[in-house]
């Protein structure tokens, strides 16, 4: 019997390593409890973390929430613009 | 609970789905385009931002058959509106993407430094209505969301 003719290819994606960014932006609308209520739902933030970041975004005109792996960073800012608010991210410095 | 008064309420209530689907560039796409960066925007265009779509639309056809189904039991007349803790998140969602179509249409910009009295006829009734949505999103925040 032949040996498996499987072939696995190894990729490495040094994109998946860099850490990522997500940032959440002001706008003239979202309420400042419901931003803080987000926070917390999504990241699972006490009130006290998530009330700060809001305020950052409040005060700042954004705030950077969460750093971490892309795939993630990606999969927070879906959950975040699915709940309104504006969020991008960006590869960490 | 709301309470409708009289068939003025009733068309202010529905003006919620109403100003939700106003605006040229939907909610969806002026959230999903801030990912502008490649490979990411094809993904999001591709995926996120339908997804988004069909969401949002849900919550706004969720809410306004919830408004008319109340309506057509009140006759058109006073009565009740009920939102339960279920249909919470739908109603935030169609009131959110209500005041931020009108945001974007008219840009009020922050809400505290505006005085309706000084605004044209159109624009002040477009703030006025971001002002009742508002509102009632307060209400939903802090008694049912948190």
């Amino acid at each position: 019997m032949a040996d498996s003719d499987t072939l696995t290819k190894t990729r490495t994606d040094t994109s998946l390593e860099v850490p990522w960014n997500v940032v959440v932006h002001d706008d003239p609308v979202n309420l400042m409890g419901y931003v803080t209520w987000v926070f917390m739902k999504i990241f699972g933030y006490d009130e006290k973390k998530a009330a700060t970041l809001m305020l950052q975004v409040h005060q700042l005109g954004r705030s950077l929430v969460w750093t971490g792996q892309r795939e993630k960073a990606e999969f927070y800012v879906q959950q975040l613009q699915s709940h309104q608010l504006k969020s991008t991210l960006e590869k960490a410095a | 609970m709301i309470d409708a008064d009289d068939p003025g309420d009733w068309q202010l209530l529905k003006g919620i789905t109403t100003d939700a689907v106003a605006c040229d560039e939907k909610l969806a796409r002026r959230l999903g385009n801030l990912i502008a960066e490649e490979p990411m925007a094809r993904d999001w265009k591709e995926y996120v931002i339908p997804d988004l779509e069909a969401e949002f639309s849900a919550d706004v056809l969720h809410v306004a058959t919830s408004i008319a189904a109340a309506r057509v039991e009140s006759g058109g007349g006073p009565g009740p509106l009920w939102i339960t803790g279920d249909d919470a998140f739908h109603w935030y969602s169609a009131l959110n993407q209500a005041r931020l179509a009108l945001e974007e249409q008219f840009h009020f910009g922050p809400s505290q430094v505006i005085d309706p009295g000084e605004l044209p006829p159109l624009r002040r009734a477009a703030f006025l209505r971001s002002h009742f949505y508002c509102a009632i999103q307060s209400l939903l925040l802090e008694h049912v969301l948190r």
